[in-house]
């Protein structure tokens, strides 16, 4: 296990045969590069659980972070600028901005801006992605376009939208579906175009209908891959939700922080930095939550 | 079924999309339907980024661009390797730092960036340094995967001809983990552009961004869009040259890419 042909698990690159040959797809051996899409994917955080050691090490994970706070808490004792403030004194920030309702209703905005946008934008990439994988017109349609638009930034589409559709949230949703279609789309893609041939030509042998095939093998077993692209959408949709609402906007997390920045209200300003890192950490949570559901037939590679 | 017809209409088809879209904007261009500080036609759009390209003063912006985000981007490819390296092959590193990592990983980085400008000044290095943070995850998290996917038999056979732990590192691991590492910087690279773009457009004076804003602001979408052609343009020939660079360098796998050989 292991060697320099296991490596890459990255859906950039696969051993399929290249669209552009019109070859026909080969037969590939099991346990060769097509199991890659089995094992844990691309932007995967590390796991701390596997393989590290159990009693010294942990406490010494714990101990880093609680030390550095530990450190910031002692430090802003000190002269400091009026910008920093303490941890202790962010925490009670928050509480209060919790009760006097100053924060929620941003909350509320900036969700409400960015789950459309996530979950149309990964939907319909997800769909075209896989479709793209297994129907070689569709690929040839699709492909191109989304691969060579792939590496700009979609953010600069935000002033045309605006213009088309108005300055309001639906600009901002288009955009943050807009970035969110092109991992869900490539990961989705690969995923479908991995599936092992064995797996085809036995379901096949054994009488499935190409319906059937699509739904039962070759959608299982793009689905580490497409938790993999989501998972990457999900935090491109964040950053994308807070740099339009920090564009222009009059509510929203993004809008509360650089409205507290220049009214020079620190306490607000790191009260929706922390809210920001906490509904960025909690969905990332969830979706791993989901994704631990959803492929609970997943063997656990060890590596 | 294969030969040069055979090849020329799979051209075809793939170009097929990308013609009709520009088909049906120059048509509801022409028409007259929208005003064409909405739908600009696209022979305007290319006068402009004609105008653009010979216009010093634009290349200097996009100068600016490009400077922000490979500095941004090479001090996380250098200190990302080395953490991923580290990270993977000793188990204490990756304990002390493991958790961090994945705990910070989903936090989205650019709420930080006023607290950036306020640290570092309203210029480069506030965004240098916002991409520097986006750019090292993908990049450490995918160089330690690979360094933990070295195949054990090189590990013992390096250490058993005599090579120092530091020599087996640089000499084995960082070379077995170069595809891994290659695809955090195809990941990295778009974020870093991303990034630059997104800080320029939200505080700047130059660069690109701010030139798509300062567009926008003066009604000129025909120079709007010819920026944001050039960022496109600037996007994909950054991710082709590291592309060719990975084919170069881990010469013994070729990456299946939309890049013609």
């Amino acid at each position: 296990m292991g060697g320099p042909d296991m490596a890459p698990q990255t859906p950039q690159r696969s051993e399929a045969p290249r669209p552009s040959r019109g070859a026909p797809r080969q037969a590939r051996e099991p346990g060769g590069p097509d199991m890659a899409p089995q094992t844990p994917q691309r932007s995967e955080a590390p796991r701390p659980s596997r393989g590290a050691p159990r009693s010294p090490y942990r406490l010494l994970a714990l101990g880093v972070p609680l030390a550095t706070l530990a450190l910031w808490q002692v430090a802003s004792r000190f002269d400091h600028p009026e910008f920093v403030l303490s941890p202790i004194e962010i925490a009670r920030h928050f509480v209060e901005a919790l009760r006097s309702g100053e924060l929620l209703p941003h909350v509320g905005a900036s969700l409400v801006r960015s789950l459309p946008g996530f979950v149309v934008g990964s939907l319909v990439g997800v769909v075209l992605g896989l479709l793209a994988g297994v129907a070689r017109s569709m690929d040839q349609l699709l492909s191109p376009v989304v691969f060579l638009t792939y590496p700009v930034p979609k953010i600069v589409f935000l002033p045309i939208v605006m213009l088309w559709v108005g300055i309001g949230d639906l600009s901002k949703i288009v955009v943050i579906a807009l970035a969110c279609f092109y991992p869900c789309f490539i990961n989705a893609y690969y995923g479908a175009r991995g599936t092992p041939t064995i797996m085809v030509w036995s379901s096949l042998n054994m009488g499935a209908r190409r319906s059937q095939i699509f739904r039962k093998v070759v959608v299982p077993s793009a689905l580490p891959l497409v938790f993999a692209g989501l998972r990457v959408s999900l935090a491109l949709s964040f950053i994308l939700l807070f740099s339009t609402e920090m564009i222009n906007a009059r509510s929203g997390l993004g809008f509360l922080i650089r409205q507290s920045e220049s009214s020079l209200r620190f306490d607000l300003m790191y009260v929706a930095i922390v809210a920001v890192a906490a509904l960025g950490y909690a969905s990332d949570r969830l979706l791993l939550l989901v994704r631990r559901r959803a492929l609970a037939w997943q063997e656990v590679t060890s590596r | 079924m294969s030969g040069p017809w055979a090849d020329a209409v799979s051209v075809l088809r793939r170009l097929a999309l990308l013609a009709l879209g520009a088909l049906v904007w120059e048509l509801v261009a022409r028409s007259g339907m929208f005003s064409p500080i909405i739908v600009p036609s696209i022979t305007r759009i290319g006068r402009e980024l004609w105008w653009l390209a010979i216009q010093p003063e634009s290349l200097v912006e996009a100068w600016y661009s490009v400077q922000r985000a490979l500095s941004g981007f090479a001090l996380a490819a250098v200190a990302g390797v080395a953490l991923g390296v580290l990270m993977g092959r000793s188990a204490l590193a990756a304990a002390v730092l493991g958790p961090l990592f994945s705990g910070t990983y989903p936090i989205p980085k650019i709420a930080l960036f006023p607290i950036f400008i306020y640290l570092f000044g309203i210029g480069s290095l506030s965004k240098v340094v916002l991409i520097f943070l986006e750019c090292l995850y993908p990049i450490v998290v995918t160089t330690q995967a690979g360094s933990r996917a070295v195949n054990r038999v090189l590990l013992w056979s390096a250490a058993n001809m005599g090579a120092s732990r530091a020599r087996i590192l640089w000499r084995v691991v960082v070379p077995a983990a170069a595809p891994f590492i290659f695809a955090g910087f195809r990941i990295a690279l778009p974020i870093a552009m991303i990034v630059v773009i997104i800080t320029e457009m939200i505080s700047s004076a130059d660069g690109l961004g701010y030139l798509v804003m300062y567009s926008l602001a003066s009604f000129k979408t025909d120079r709007m869009l010819a920026v944001v052609v050039a960022i496109a343009l600037l996007g994909v020939s950054l991710d082709w040259l590291v592309v060719r660079l990975r084919d170069r360098l881990v010469f013994w796998e070729r990456l299946d890419s939309y890049y013609a050989d």
